[in-house]
């Protein structure tokens, strides 16, 4: 997990050992960046984005946990706010005149900072028609903005993970597809479609939400369906629980329980013994087995979950305006977290950082 | 394409161009396979760009009933606009209609100044 000493005066850090305190990232309509103190459910500061409509997206932050790089305007360009002061202090503009480039879902940050990572769909705009060209993963340089290499990728990845050493980059698509962390060139895959063959159908999966960074470990609802099974069986329709391991490396796919809901994203808690999903429910799994253990109504579909580090609490964000709190083990409602004037978080992924106070 | 008429200047332009074995921009063309078959015009087959996606999601959920929708629909009524989703049911602001939730940042609030939006005629 990314620990952060953004604003541990000396003076503190002297007299007594520094506290460590977990804070949330939530972007919103139409340019906002809302940092949430996560244990006092209170908005901490909000930062506006200049030009970042309609939605800031993605946002992913800088080990030294001072800046923050996000995706913005029409997901075609990503801004680097520099959390204290709340400025942009670079911009990396992906689309040209006559390119049009959208960065969606993926993006992260290379273990040590240096680079970034991004998953890029560009279409060339030509006069009379526009020519969609290869999709392809581009590495920036953090500290400049600069483009680095460019290398084509396998369409349809959503979220992208550095390993935790940064050798290698992760990107989640029809198969797990495995990139070198240096140079973005694909160096191996695992499979998910042609998981369980002979016993499941083809698994569906669709991942839209970064969420890994607690655990160090990217997870997904899948769905499938006996391949044996009764299409008027219920119990024949399979949700699983797939688990990429950032540190070792190692994907687990697992049968879960019978598909009567669907989950939209979920999440893994710091010692990884629990996965929890969300979406019009939340419920929580035993992250070894995949067997479900507990299950409440919400009172709005939510798309993201996290947790905070000491594992206690979930953090439900996404939709609409306000971040639901919930206790980790029995599911209870604690409260909520409104965004300001209630904005929209839509598609944004909520992230979880810890700083020394 | 035999029983398709072409209607305006472009698709005719694209029907001569097919006849003569060039693209609209006059580049020549190969349209068939190693085989000597027409070749299939690729989809974008992307997450992005808007989705060639039909799935059902608005109407009824999966199971045939409407509980595993989003509820309210407000919920995700920007998370499909967003990503161009669902383009012939809700506005697309990645690409073609960016501003169309400018009066309505929070969607459960605002939803009333959203309006319908229409294509600009050209030519």
């Amino acid at each position: 997990m990314k620990s952060l000493s953004l604003l541990a005066p000396a003076l503190v850090a002297v007299a007594a050992p520094a506290l460590a305190h977990d804070y949330l990232i939530a972007p919103t309509r139409p340019d906002r960046l809302v940092i949430v103190d996560a244990e006092a459910m209170a908005v901490d500061k909000v930062i506006t984005i200049p030009k970042a409509g309609p939605l800031p997206s993605l946002p992913v932050i800088t080990p030294d946990g001072k800046r923050i790089f996000i995706i913005i305007a029409k997901n075609e360009a990503i801004s680097e706010i520099d959390i204290e002061t709340g400025e942009e202090v670079n911009r990396i503009e992906l689309s040209s005149e006559d390119e049009r480039v959208k960065a969606l879902f993926g993006m992260d940050l290379s273990p040590d900072g240096t680079t970034l990572a991004v998953y890029e769909s560009p279409v060339k705009l030509y006069k009379n028609h526009y020519e969609v060209e290869p999709t392809r993963i581009a590495l920036y340089d953090a500290a400049t903005g600069e483009l680095k290499t460019r290398t084509e990728a396998p369409r349809q990845i959503t979220v992208l993970a550095y390993s935790a050493d940064g050798s290698k980059l992760y990107g989640m698509g029809r198969e797990m597809h495995v990139f070198d962390g240096a140079t973005g060139e694909k160096v191996g895959e695992m499979p998910i479609q042609s998981w369980g063959q002979g016993e499941y159908v083809q698994p569906d999966v669709l991942d839209a939400w970064s969420q890994f960074e607690v655990a160090d470990m990217v997870t997904t609802p899948f769905y499938t369906f006996r391949s044996d099974g009764d299409p008027n069986d219920p119990e024949a329709y399979r949700t699983g629980m797939l688990t990429l391991d950032l540190e070792t490396g190692e994907m687990v796919m697992k049968d879960a329980e019978a598909t009567d809901i669907f989950y939209f994203s979920t999440v893994a808690d710091a010692d990884r013994t629990r996965l929890y999903g969300v979406y019009n429910q939340l419920a929580s799994f035993d992250l070894a087995s995949a067997q479900p253990i507990k299950r409440v109504d919400l009172p709005h579909s939510y798309y993201t979950v996290n947790v905070s580090s000491d594992g206690k609490t979930l953090y439900i964000g996404g939709t609409l305006g306000d971040i639901g709190v919930y206790d980790a083990e029995t599911l209870e409602r604690k409260g909520q977290i409104d965004m300001p004037d209630g904005y929209s978080m839509s598609l944004a992924s909520i992230r979880l950082f810890t700083r020394d106070d | 394409m035999k029983h398709l008429t072409p209607a305006n200047a472009k698709a005719k332009a694209l029907d001569e161009a097919r006849a003569e074995g060039r693209d609209e921009d006059g580049r020549e063309q190969d349209m068939r396979d190693e085989d000597g078959r027409d070749e299939d015009v690729l989809a974008m087959n992307a997450l992005v760009g808007c989705t060639t996606s039909f799935d059902p999601g608005w109407e009824i959920d999966a199971f045939g009933g409407v509980a595993n929708l989003c509820q309210p629909m407000e919920a995700d009524l920007y998370g499909c606009a967003d990503p161009c989703w669902w383009p012939a049911q809700v506005a697309d602001t990645l690409n073609t209609y960016p501003d169309w939730t400018d009066k309505a940042p929070a969607a459960d609030q605002d939803w009333r100044h959203l309006q319908s939006v229409f294509p600009k005629l050209k030519g």
